[in-house]
């Protein structure tokens, strides 16, 4: 094993000891040799189009039949989910890895299987597709309706594929979701892991970051160091499971800090940055601000950085317990901006949240 | 034959300690190597309804009557050395494994420090050191202790109370951290030495709450705190429920074999290469044959209130890195949820650990060990960047 304390960080974790520094191992070494955890094994996209799906009579009938479904929180079968997985791949797949935005848009963060609440948000916002929207990503794991959330979200980027967007967050990948929820909520619910593996193979495809109107730089995490100009992203292969290291992670996991410069990260993945960085990557390509999201914040948006860079969070009283507010960024047509904030939707049955106790000693 | 030659060395080692104490030095370190070791076995005649508390170093010397099985049989194959530090202060005699790096090349060496949780010894990291040394080439310290009311750790004086208040877990280990730095460390440049404090259970609350402590000269050399399967939450609802636990719990088994196949069996063990070393050294053998739990968990009941209270916020706000490591599912608490989502801390989950995580999942947790000392270590790390490097 390699202890050569000159060696620069990047290349000592490149001769990796196994995925160690994301928040999930356990889906690393020997489970994930396992042939039906690897990427594409649900073959969803093994005959992908080459021009992007075309809107027809027939799947927009099919389309609506889903969604109307969906809006009323029931899931698809395992069969229309891979129906729904294979067009969406062939719109996702056609975007840039700079997603082109024009305004007015309504930017949204994490919003982690709380499904009530994103229909709060629709409701907060406005209808889609009367309402353009953009998303950073964390449709999955933690709250109680990750295939309900996604599904949604997804069907309705098929439907209104130029009025919704819908970014990858570091919770749509394999790893992640084993953890945190949506793999264990796709057993439960479907009693294999099938429908996991179709969404896990589609997340792949999604775009990364967008830029809406050349000004606002939106992604799930933050800046990389590897990472100094726009352009520098859309030279990324960004079609695969989302990397323990390097640029594409970074965009995934990185957050904003009060120290300058780059920083470790505390979370074992991507890095920190400072208000210099912020200003110097905004500077360099001409942008008024970094939209992002991945950080909870309590009002539910925070801005950092000297207006640099704002965080929104989409999730109220994240997991049902963190007593947060969510918010949802609109830009209008002047590219003026404004901040919706909202509580969790009052619904009954809200899940409460039991707790195993450990049957050890301490 | 080799009873006598047994016998002398114990008696010279006897001496040693006598000359330690004599010399009121109370830090003073009395080494067993390897070879020495068949000499420290559990040679107890008192009786079974004896408490290991009340038994001091004394009675062991003293008493003749060999018995084969030595409980903490198999130390040697993950550490170097196993030391008896006597403490007069705290009034401990306090039972140390330790393992020295075996070079000082490079700038930064890794001293891990553990301490282990309720009920446990500190050969419950030995498969994990024993691994950290593997991956590491040897480059690293390791060492782990008996706490108090655990393992060969006894009490000096047994007229004198023993508690269990989170304080005296702090203050012992702020002992020995200070110890292993002026004695084991003594040879490793300051500017080299990486500690992590690694903590199980209580052992994570333990260390969180030992680092306002230190010493600045240690706060220097602290690079992390590493927390295993401890979330406060769940550790408060586990006291509530803790009585079924220790009904449902044996104290004694017929042999050492039986204590271990026990513990596997009910899946306190899931990991038999680390379970044949930490398991017997939970219990101590008697003259009849059985083996009995060393620990008395209902003897800690008075200062449990002490143990928990306020550390998911203490663990969050730590000025040094952050990781945690947990068993199954997670189930953080408030203060743990907030905290991941922002990014304070390294979470880390191994699905099919049982609590015991540096048991069970030995290579696995001296992996993320390792790569968590890697990253966090600023000796170590150079981020690298292209910025400035193209265009414009």
């Amino acid at each position: 094993m390699d202890v050569d304390m000159d060696v620069p960080m990047h290349d000592a974790v490149s001769e990796q000891l196994t995925p160690t520094i994301t928040e999930d191992v356990d889906a690393s070494g020997d489970d994930y040799q396992d042939i039906d955890f690897k990427p594409g094994s649900s073959g969803i996209a093994d005959h992908k189009a080459s021009k992007p799906l075309e809107l027809t009579g027939e799947n927009i009938n099919q389309l609506d039949k889903w969604i109307e479904k969906l809006g009323k929180c029931e899931i698809l079968s395992e069969d229309d989910v891979a129906r729904l997985c294979k067009m969406a791949i062939d719109v996702v797949q056609f975007e840039e890895n700079v997603k082109p935005i024009s305004v007015p848009v309504t930017i949204c963060g994490d919003v982690h299987g709380q499904y009530h609440d994103l229909m709060e948000l629709f409701k907060i916002g406005g209808p889609c597709p009367d309402t353009n929207y953009l998303f950073m990503g964390d449709y999955v794991d933690r709250g109680y309706y990750s295939v309900e959330t996604v599904s949604y979200l997804v069907a309705m980027k098929i439907r209104y594929p130029r009025r919704i967007t819908i970014l990858r967050g570091n919770h749509e990948s394999r790893q992640i979701t084993q953890v945190y929820g949506f793999y264990d909520e796709c057993l439960r619910k479907y009693g294999s892991a099938n429908v996991w593996k179709m969404f896990t193979d589609l997340f792949d495809y999604f775009p990364i970051t967008a830029l809406v109107e050349n000004k606002i730089f939106c992604l799930h995490g933050g800046l990389s160091p590897m990472i100094e100009t726009i352009d520098q992203v859309r030279e990324l292969n960004r079609v695969q499971e989302v990397p323990h290291e390097g640029p594409m992670c970074d965009l995934l996991w990185s957050d904003p800090d009060d120290r300058g410069g780059w920083g470790i990260s505390p979370r074992g993945a991507g890095f920190t940055f400072g208000q210099d960085i912020s200003e110097q990557f905004n500077h360099t390509n001409n942008l008024t601000f970094v939209a992002r999201a991945h950080q909870l914040v309590m009002e539910g948006y925070a801005w950092s950085h000297q207006q640099n860079v704002v965080t929104i969070f989409s999730a109220p009283n994240y997991c049902y317990r963190c007593g947060n507010q969510a918010a949802i960024m609109e830009v209008d047509e002047n590219n003026n901006r404004q901040f919706l904030q909202y509580d969790p939707s009052v619904r009954p049955g809200e899940p409460t949240v039991t707790r195993k106790t450990p049957d050890y000693f301490l | 034959m080799a009873n006598n030659l047994r016998k002398s060395v114990l008696l010279g080692q006897f001496d040693k300690i006598n000359e330690t104490i004599d010399a009121s030095v109370p830090h003073k370190p009395t080494l067993t190597n390897r070879h020495e070791d068949s000499s420290e076995e559990e040679n107890d005649t008192l009786g079974e309804l004896t408490n290991c508390n009340s038994l001091n170093f004394q009675h062991h010397s003293k008493s003749t009557s060999a018995v084969d099985d030595d409980p903490v049989e198999g130390w040697d194959t993950s550490f170097e050395a196993r030391e008896t530090i006597i403490s007069k202060e705290r009034n401990m005699n306090f039972n140390l494994y330790a393992s020295l790096p075996k070079e000082h090349t490079g700038n930064s060496i890794p001293i891990f420090i553990f301490h282990h949780g309720a009920g446990s010894s500190g050969l419950s990291f030995a498969n994990l050191c024993k691994q950290l040394m593997n991956k590491l080439d040897g480059k690293c310290g390791c060492f782990a202790f008996d706490a108090r009311g655990h393992g060969q750790t006894t009490v000096i004086d047994s007229n004198v109370p023993v508690k269990y208040n989170q304080e005296d877990f702090i203050e012992d280990l702020l002992f020995l951290i200070s110890y292993i730095s002026e004695n084991h460390l003594r040879d490793i440049p300051i500017a080299k030495r990486s500690i992590i404090l690694v903590g199980h259970s209580l052992g994570g609350s333990i260390c969180t709450f030992t680092v306002s402590h230190l010493s600045s000269e240690l706060k220097r050399q602290l690079i992390g705190v590493a927390m295993l399967d401890i979330v406060e939450e769940a550790a408060v609802d586990a006291l509530k429920k803790v009585d079924h636990f220790l009904a449902s719990t044996p104290n004694v088994f017929p042999t050492y074999k039986e204590a271990v196949e026990w513990h596997i069996k009910h899946g306190l063990s899931k990991n038999r290469e680390s379970a044949k070393i930490a398991i017997p050294a939970l219990f101590r053998k008697f003259a009849s044959g059985k083996v009995v739990r060393i620990t008395n968990l209902s003897t800690f009941r008075p200062f449990w209130d002490t143990w928990f209270t306020g550390l998911s916020h203490k663990f969050v706000t730590l000025p040094t890195s952050r990781l945690l490591i947990l068993a199954g599912n997670d189930n953080l608490d408030r203060e743990l949820i907030i905290g991941q989502i922002q990014g304070k801390y390294q979470l880390v989950v191994f699905q099919d650990s049982g609590h015991f995580i540096q048991e069970d999942a030995a290579l696995k947790t001296a992996l993320t060990l390792i790569e968590f000392w890697k990253r966090n270590d600023n000796k170590n790390v150079v981020i690298q960047t292209n910025w400035g490097q193209s265009k414009k």
